[in-house]
């Protein structure tokens, strides 16, 4: 490899993890407006134009507030746990195609950060280990409300992550790789001429399922009960008060939401493809970047707007929810999937 | 490069399952053998074997440990305090534990270098070949092992069924 090969290499990889770190506080920005316009007030309105530097500001207060490690708590644990909730937040979406293909310096270069045989299982084997940064910090915290809140999360990430899986091997049934580009090449083109070949269509049930279960591995409401602020003051992160710690675990919470909705988005919304579009050069290159784009801002948008609707639910309908029907509907999906499949319908 | 990197994870896993032993506080023990698990999977992928790797932190690292952790949270098991007992028949067996070991550690050694994974070069650890090879060479024992596990699913809901009232 040349230089400028690992050039293109490091900017492939490096592009959009800042991109990544920039969404995290846009969507910050973007959570705290749209609850103003659903709960009918301004918002944050007063930094920049639309309020638009708030992130900024916050950024910098985040910078110069005292860090505070409790006295009690296990100290190496409790610095730790954020940095493995980002890291894992960070590193998922190497493997998740954000466009076609760009020509650069004579060469076609592939708009994902690593084109790897076991996309799907890469990704959810970095999303099960990143319970480890909510579970320790509860427990290194050492305070009741922090373990509470790492014990839901652990419950609630292993029983969804079940019916998360099932939904998305039923793409990976009906696509025969687990490859992501894969994914996302099968779903080209149309059926009858204008319908597009997106998985979402023979599959709503396992698109539904995929992103309901999205909303509770990242813990965001209706299943945000690790941090339940009415009962445990903040769940796991009750003790990171201030600080980058802090900051950390807020940021990896956004990530992982523009991650579970890049994935969505890959696995049954055809990824940056679009009916009738052909990418050819470097226009092409860019229009899918941006449908990829677009697509993903939708589905985010999706996930401010339930946080804003809907009331947290309590612990018992969270587990019967996930075992008693998520699961048993993605396995019907997965039945459904393996019929058309053998039928020869998709 | 890659060796560089196989090496410091072959390390990293011996020295981490090794803290999971001695270390005296049950969740940092568990916590050690995650990293162990983790620079297992990071070997794995460097002998290509990339679906192994995803499946060894997905059920080991992601689910098994996550369980271990959430039985020794909620119990809230304290630090372990050694006892004085002499405890002679454990150390009569580590004995005959520390001769395996010595035997099968020379026998690696002996081995090392030539390369098993290079001899058996139609073994692949991708997802098709290993699928193929389980799905139809070993179909029966791996739907006997899936039958077993099922088994133990119902044979835990049986105990941890709650008694009917007379």
């Amino acid at each position: 490899m040349t230089a400028l090969d690992w050039l293109i290499l490091a900017l492939r990889v490096l592009v959009p993890l800042v991109a990544l770190l920039t969404a995290a506080g846009l969507l910050s920005w973007v959570e705290r407006r749209g609850a103003g316009m659903i709960q009918d007030r301004p918002g944050p309105n007063r930094v920049g134009p639309f309020g638009l530097l708030q992130p900024l500001a916050d950024a910098m207060k985040f910078f110069f507030k005292e860090d505070i490690i409790p006295t009690k708590a296990d100290a190496v644990l409790y610095v730790l746990a954020p940095a493995i909730a980002l890291f894992s937040a960070l590193t998922t979406f190497a493997v998740i195609p954000y466009g076609a293909s760009l020509p650069a310096a004579g060469r076609t270069v592939p708009l994902i950060g690593a084109d790897v045989s076991i996309g799907v299982l890469y990704i959810f084997a970095l999303t099960s280990l990143s319970v480890y940064g909510i579970v320790l910090a509860g427990w290194s915290s050492n305070n009741k409300f922090s373990l509470m809140g790492g014990l839901r999360s652990s419950a609630q990430i292993i029983s969804y992550e079940l019916a998360m899986t099932t939904a998305a091997a039923g793409v990976i049934l009906s696509t025969g790789s687990f490859r992501l580009t894969e994914v996302v090449a099968r779903q080209e083109g149309t059926w009858l001429g204008f319908v597009p070949r997106w998985n979402v269509i023979p599959q709503l049930l396992g698109f539904v399922i995929f992103f309901i279960t999205g909303f509770a591995e990242t813990n965001r409401l209706p299943f945000d009960l690790p941090e339940a602020e009415a009962e445990l003051v903040a769940g796991y992160h009750t003790e990171y008060s201030s600080s980058m710690k802090f900051a950390m675990f807020f940021m990896a919470e956004y990530i992982n939401m523009a991650v579970a909705s890049a994935l969505t988005v890959t696995l049954f919304l055809g990824g940056w493809s679009l009916p009738g579009f052909h990418p050819h050069g470097v226009l092409g290159g860019i229009l899918s970047i941006l449908i990829f784009t677009a697509k993903t801002a939708f589905l985010l948008w999706v996930f401010v707007w339930v946080r804003w609707t809907l009331p947290r639910f309590r612990y018992d309908q969270l587990m019967r929810i996930g075992w008693k029907a998520l699961l048993p509907l993605a396995l019907l999906n997965l039945l459904w999937v393996a019929a058309i499949v053998k039928l020869g319908w998709i | 490069m890659e060796r560089l990197v196989f090496d410091a994870a072959a390390v990293l896993t011996v020295l981490f399952a090794a803290v999971m032993v001695v270390h005296r506080h049950p969740v940092k023990s568990v916590l050690s053998l995650v990293v162990s698990f983790f620079g297992l999977a990071v070997c794995f992928v460097l002998l290509s074997a990339p679906f192994i790797a995803a499946i060894q932190v997905i059920v080991y690292a992601g689910a098994i440990l996550v369980l271990f952790l959430f039985v020794l949270m909620l119990l809230n098991v304290p630090e372990e305090e050694r006892e004085q007992e002499p405890r002679r028949v454990q150390r009569a067996l580590s004995g005959v534990a520390l001769v395996v070991f010595a035997v099968l550690l020379l026998r690696l050694l002996k081995s090392y270098g030539e390369s098993e994974f290079a001899r058996r070069g139609a073994l692949s650890g991708e997802v098709a070949p290993l699928a193929s090879l389980l799905f139809s060479r070993y179909l029966l024992p791996f739907e006997a092992l899936s039958i077993l596990l099922l088994a133990a699913l119902v044979g835990a809901y049986v105990l941890a069924r709650p008694e009917k009232g007379p």
